[in-house]
């Protein structure tokens, strides 16, 4: 009756950068570079740990972190962040950013009064949602503030060795 | 004879590791101290005693505690303390303490450490030697109307420095005249904050030097050589990141000069031991004196390397009392090495550091290859000390045999568990201005626009890896092979009971 | 098959005007607003070509009194029907925007309705795909109607199917409740809100400007109100998700949940548990580090993830067999118990309980979380439905205490004495009345008063209080819990725990029900 299935045939990988990568489904564990394909393999073992098999070459991999469809992977020690998006998605992603305004913040204020043992983040810093920002000590603990959303620290007020107050600011996010 | 029986090595990690090697090849016992800080650190094991200080919890590191680790010789019948670098290894007081205790401080004399280690006494002597520095104070200076004056004097660009300090802190760059009161209060105050003392100087400031050391060793009969350069010019925020010998700015002439300069100082102290005369060295081949180090360095191994000495085997001797088996004629300097710090920070953060857990360690064996390390597999990078994981210390006929030897082992280099500054050398090794040779301190600042190397198809195998996973948890139907039947077949006891129920 | 026959002819016409109704220009109005429409969300949940729709062709009831125009469609605005999901069949329904703004008159209701009733006869988990501007104005209190009849459907289900919405798209008025009342509420970010008033009517009354978003968005739903309990970017991940989600239930009150084929592929030693505990006992760690260590590798799906953070709740898999997880969180507010992470925690384990999932308690709680907020809005009240949740919950229940138990926190999180199973703890437990600090304090109070170092004796006194009272093993030597265990060995004790407890039966009193503390 209406149109049989939207099966997903392409994903979009998107990096922090705003670089982008396709890859055909069925995954393929195939990389064509030119005209040739090459053969990428993800192994791990006892004296390597987890690692990339490509090109004979043997590339350190881990995972960071991954929440839904954002991946955080250090390859060969550098870490890069991803979002893997469907062909819907990715277009929903450009109609929902053209219509919303580009510049938005999220303020990260402090949740209970306490000291500040450490900022994490430095402005410049990219964040990922749940990624701890600054810890701050309170009932004797030692708590870490997380930032709410994927974005770029902009400003750092928490300075530490600091007592805050409830609600007093801590960092700017630009998402 | 080899009055030295026992040496108590008062440091941990790589160097801890590096005097044992030593000491064992020369038949000399050692001791170190398990901290509880790193109670299974690499260095522990090999040695003859381990000295278990794991349940001292003062907030002080041992290893700064002279009186504890007088004590932990003179109980582990140590009669010999080598401090390694950092911590303890450039404190008069302390090998004064050893002295006094009768035990062999490895390393110059009280009085030497104490001249070196203020610069201002330093400046003093090495004018008096006429030794090339930069223009500046003579002494230190009371405040920043006096700073003006000599500035107004030698010329602007000036740098203030702090007269006990070290490591980039109390530093600061004056290039104008407005400047000079906010810089001046500046670096005083963090002169105060680091070294307990704020007094400071002012000297010509170098746009653009060179980092250029001489290894020295004298002895006590007043004997010293030089064993030729280091070129350290690779530097974020005045730390050095990789070093190595030669220097491609040096041609023997200059050489030669520089050498003397640098054992006229040494002698100028009555200097007997191993250390490190530091010159800056302009565009057109000034060269300025900057300080002695007093101590073992970091970088060491190039030296070893390109003349064949073993520097800490040098160093045990002449605490021994043996005179120098070499003139400075019999030092040939031969071959390129080079040394990478691998340090556990993020590139991709600045440079910050990135404790955790070694996970997997897998370091190049090949010939040209050397690594000292502190760590191993299993191995903790701890937030309370360096963040160094090894150096790997390269050799090559030539530089560029070296560069190229250095490309493939940093290629070959597995580390696990933090990030590292792999990424940066991986860069650095293809830099065009690293490989002529025309690079100079400000250089990562200035000349380098991404602070780490990915091949083109790195971030794609990245992505791969991402939308891998993506696939796996969301879209792959063999992931979620799911058996509801299991759900329907249960006891009987359990399903009547179940069914009654409701 | 021929349709070109006489008898054919009007089948077959119908047919092409309801592909022209769902047709592309349909599909770019949702598609340009950042949405999917019903029919691509419908075939994303379902397994490749399983679903049947019914009703398709019914159309809208006339209109009671002529006033705005309601549009003479087939379907009325929503699909509802059947198919498999992962293979097992589940029951749904999806609001379809593009017709008549999703609004939900009698004959769209009778639709859901009906199908509601089906998903309960069948014992089948049902869903709510909802995308709806709410009742429908024209239609008047026939649409009331309407909504009243699927919350009553859906009370009935409570408890005995599993009841999961997902908001695509507005969800306002009174239409809200029918999420509110089932079991799970997913909600896609920047294209679905919830309000019961919406931003007009609070700019009328109150004379405030707020926008969808800031009012009801999925968001503030996730973080603040606790109304949705799982949010995404977008409505692919959170279809995706809801697949996943639903491999971990059962179809209903009767079984038990599913398993997966486990490939043995977990130790059941993991000495890195080991070492997640800092030495510092006021260091923070994450709690979700632990239980990643235990449970089948990835196989945890957090629920009310950002809402009450300081408890972790979620599902998870041990060889196979899903389990509910509850655990405090050091690493937010240090784990204390609050007013919304009691009610989260209290949800929770009734759905575990009332869908026979074994609870695995993870505790290290400081206490509650003192303050005249909390005690004013209600923490007496809120922490109690906590602790009824817990005592009253029959499904194996266990406990492993990892650092701190202290007070009426250790007392509500699952204790052996309020009908905990088993109660293992590691080494680094502390279990005592109160902690370390607080105890000294009130004991000592005279003597450190008197004191010349105050500091140095009560340092000395913690220690003391620490070595003697706040430890595992005085609970342990007195029966209160069952064993200290190995921090490595936990995984195996679980298992081995649940197996034993595998046809656990209570018989529970007879009545019509407790009365919860609401």
């Amino acid at each position: 009756m209406a149109n049989d299935k939207i099966r997903i045939k392409k994903l979009y990988t998107l990096s922090s950068e705003n670089r982008k990568f396709s890859f055909s489904l069925p995954l393929k564990h195939k990389i064509k570079i030119g005209k040739r394909e090459y053969e990428v393999k993800l192994k791990a073992d006892e004296k390597y740990g987890t690692y990339i098999l490509w090109k004979n070459r043997k590339y350190p991999v881990e995972i960071i972190r991954s929440s839904q469809n954002k991946y955080e992977i250090l390859f060969n020690d550098i870490s890069y962040t991803f979002t893997v998006e469907t062909p819907f998605s990715l277009q929903r992603m450009k109609v929902l950013n053209s219509n919303r305004g580009k510049i938005e913040q999220e303020i990260i204020k402090a949740p209970m009064p306490g000291k500040i043992i450490d900022v994490l983040v430095r402005e410049g810093t990219t964040v990922l949602r749940g990624e701890p920002v600054v810890i701050l000590e309170a009932m004797k603990m030692q708590n870490e503030i997380i930032s709410p959303v994927n974005g770029m620290v902009v400003k750092v007020m928490a300075k530490p060795n600091t007592n805050v107050m409830k609600d007093d600011i801590l960092v700017e996010i630009k998402l | 004879m080899m009055k030295i029986k026992r040496i108590l090595i008062a440091n941990r990690g790589e160097i801890a590791v590096r005097i044992m090697k030593t000491a064992h090849l020369m038949k000399i016992e050692t001791v170190v101290v398990k901290t509880a800080i790193e109670p299974y650190a690499m260095y522990l094991t090999g040695a003859d005693v381990i000295f278990d200080n794991s349940e001292d919890n003062s907030e002080i590191p041992v290893f700064l505690n002279i009186e504890k680790l007088i004590a932990i010789a003179l109980e582990t019948k140590a009669n010999a303390i080598h401090p390694g670098y950092g911590f303890l290894a450039e404190n008069a007081y302390f090998a004064q303490k050893c002295i006094d205790n009768d035990l062999i401080f490895i390393g110059p004399s009280p009085d030497a450490i104490y001249k070196m280690g203020n610069k201002t006494i330093a400046r003093k002597i090495a004018l008096a030697s006429g030794i090339p520095m930069a223009m500046g104070s003579e002494g230190n200076i009371a405040n920043e109307e006096e700073a003006a004056v000599i500035a107004e004097k030698i010329g602007y660009p000036v740098i203030i420095k702090a007269a006990s300090g070290g490591g980039g802190r109390g530093m600061r760059i004056v290039r104008k005249a407005d400047e000079m009161e906010k810089m001046f209060i500046i670096a005083s105050k963090e002169a105060e904050k680091a070294f307990n003392d704020p007094s400071v100087f002012v000297e010509k400031y170098i746009d653009n030097p060179k980092h250029i050391e001489f290894q020295i060793l004298g002895d006590s009969k007043g004997n010293v050589i030089h064993l030729g350069e280091r070129e350290c010019s690779i530097q974020r925020k005045h730390q050095k990141l990789l070093e190595e010998a030669p220097s491609c700015a040096l041609d023997e002439k200059l050489r030669k000069k520089m050498g003397d300069m640098a054992v006229q100082i040494a002698k100028a102290v009555d200097y007997s031991s191993a250390g490190t005369v530091e010159f800056l060295l302009d565009t057109d081949k000034n060269f300025y004196f900057m300080e002695m180090n007093t101590r073992i360095q970091v970088e060491h191994p190039v030296t070893e390397i390109i003349t064949g000495l073993d520097l800490i085997e040098q160093q045990i001797r002449i605490a021994n009392g043996e005179e120098l088996r070499y003139k400075q004629n019999d030092i040939k300097l031969k071959g390129w090495a080079i040394e990478c710090r691998i340090n556990a920070e993020d590139v991709q953060a600045g440079f910050s550091p990135d404790p955790g857990k070694i996970e997997n360690f897998n370091m190049p064996s090949d010939p040209c290859v050397r690594v000292d390390t502190g760590v191993q597999t299993g191995s903790s990078i701890v937030a309370s000390y360096d963040s160094m994981i090894a150096k790997l210390i390269v050799r090559g006929k030539d530089r560029k045999d070296a560069i190229k030897n250095c490309k493939m082992a940093l290629d070959k280099v597995w580390i696990k568990g933090t990030k590292t500054t792999l990424p940066f050398f991986r860069m650095l090794v293809r830099h065009q201005k690293f490989q002529d040779g025309t690079f100079t301190t400000s250089f990562i600042e200035k000349d380098l626009e991404k602070y780490y190397f990915n091949s083109d198809y790195e971030e794609m195998l990245a992505a791969w890896l991402a939308t891998k996973l993506f696939v796996e948890e969301n879209l792959n139907d063999d992931s979620i092979n799911v058996n509801f039947e299991h759900g329907k077949t249960m006891s009987p006891w359990l399903l009547n009971k179940r069914i009654n129920q409701f | 098959m021929d349709l070109s026959g006489k008898f054919y002819k009007a089948f077959s016409d119908r047919q092409s005007a309801i592909e022209k109704q769902y047709g592309p220009k349909q599909a770019e109005k949702q598609h340009s607003k950042g949405k999917l429409t019903a029919h691509e969300r419908i075939n994303l949940l379902f397994d490749n070509k399983t679903f049947e729709e019914i009703d398709a062709f019914v159309t809208p009831a006339d209109q009671p009194v002529e006033f705005g125009k309601v549009e003479r469609s087939y379907g009325d605005g929503v699909i509802v029907g059947h198919g498999k999901v992962n293979g097992r069949l589940v029951f749904a329904y999806a609001q379809d925007f593009t017709i008549m703004g999703g609004s939900l008159g009698i004959v769209h209701a009778k639709k859901i309705a009906k199908i509601q009733e089906m998903a309960l006869k069948m014992g089948s988990p049902i869903i709510a795909l909802i995308d709806s501007g709410g009742a429908r104005i024209q239609e008047g209190v026939a649409s009331l109607s309407g909504y009243a009849a699927i919350f009553q459907n859906i009370i009935h289900s409570s408890g005995i199917i599993p009841q999961i919405s997902v908001i695509m798209g507005p969800a306002a008025g009174g239409a809200v409740y029918s999420p509110a009342l089932t079991d799970f509420v997913f909600m896609v970010n920047h294209t679905s809100y919830m309000f019961v008033t919406g931003p007009n009517v609070v700019k009328e009354v109150l004379n405030e400007d707020v926008s969808s978003e800031e009012l009801g968005g999925a968001e503030v739903h996730a973080r603040k109100s606790g109304v949705a309990h799982m949010i995404y970017d977008d409505e692919e991940n959170a279809i995706l998700a809801l697949k996943k989600f639903l491999s971990y239930l059962p179809s209903n009150n009767v079984e038990n949940p599913p398993i997966v084929n486990d490939d043995g592929s977990v130790n059941e030693i993991n000495e890195k548990l080991r070492g997640i505990i800092p030495e510092d006992p006021n260091k923070a760690y994450d709690v979700k580090d632990v239980i990643a260590q235990i449970i089948d590798k990835n196989s945890f799906f957090e629920t009310s993830e950002l809402f009450g953070a300081n408890l972790v709740t979620g599902f998870a898999r041990l060889t196979g067999k899903t389990i509910g997880v509850v655990a405090n969180q050091p690493k937010v507010l240090a784990g204390v118990l609050d007013i919304n992470s009691s009610t989260k925690g209290a949800r929770f384990i009734r759905f575990c309980d009332a869908f026979n999932i074994p609870i695995i308690t993870f505790e290290d709680v400081p206490g509650f979380l003192p303050g005249i907020d909390q005690e004013h809005s209600g923490i007496i009240r809120h922490g109690a439905k906590l602790l009824f949740a817990y005592s009253e919950a029959t499904v194996p229940k266990i406990t492993i205490i990892l650092r701190k138990a202290y007070g009426g926190a250790f007392i509500v999180m699952n204790s052996k004495n309020l009908g905990g199973d088993f109660s293992f703890a590691w080494p680094s437990a502390e279990i005592a009345v109160m902690g370390p600090d607080g105890a000294v304090a009130i004991l000592y109070r005279k003597e450190l008063a008197e004191s010349k170092n105050p500091v140095e004796l009560k340092k000395e006194l913690v220690k003391k209080y620490r070595d003697k009272i706040a430890n595992p093993f005085i609970a342990d030597e007195s029966g209160y819990i069952d064993e200290v265990i190995d921090p490595a060995v936990t995984r195996k004790k679980i298992i081995s725990a649940l197996n034993a407890l595998n046809n656990k039966w209570v018989k529970v009193p007879a009545r019509k029900h407790g009365n919860m503390p609401l």
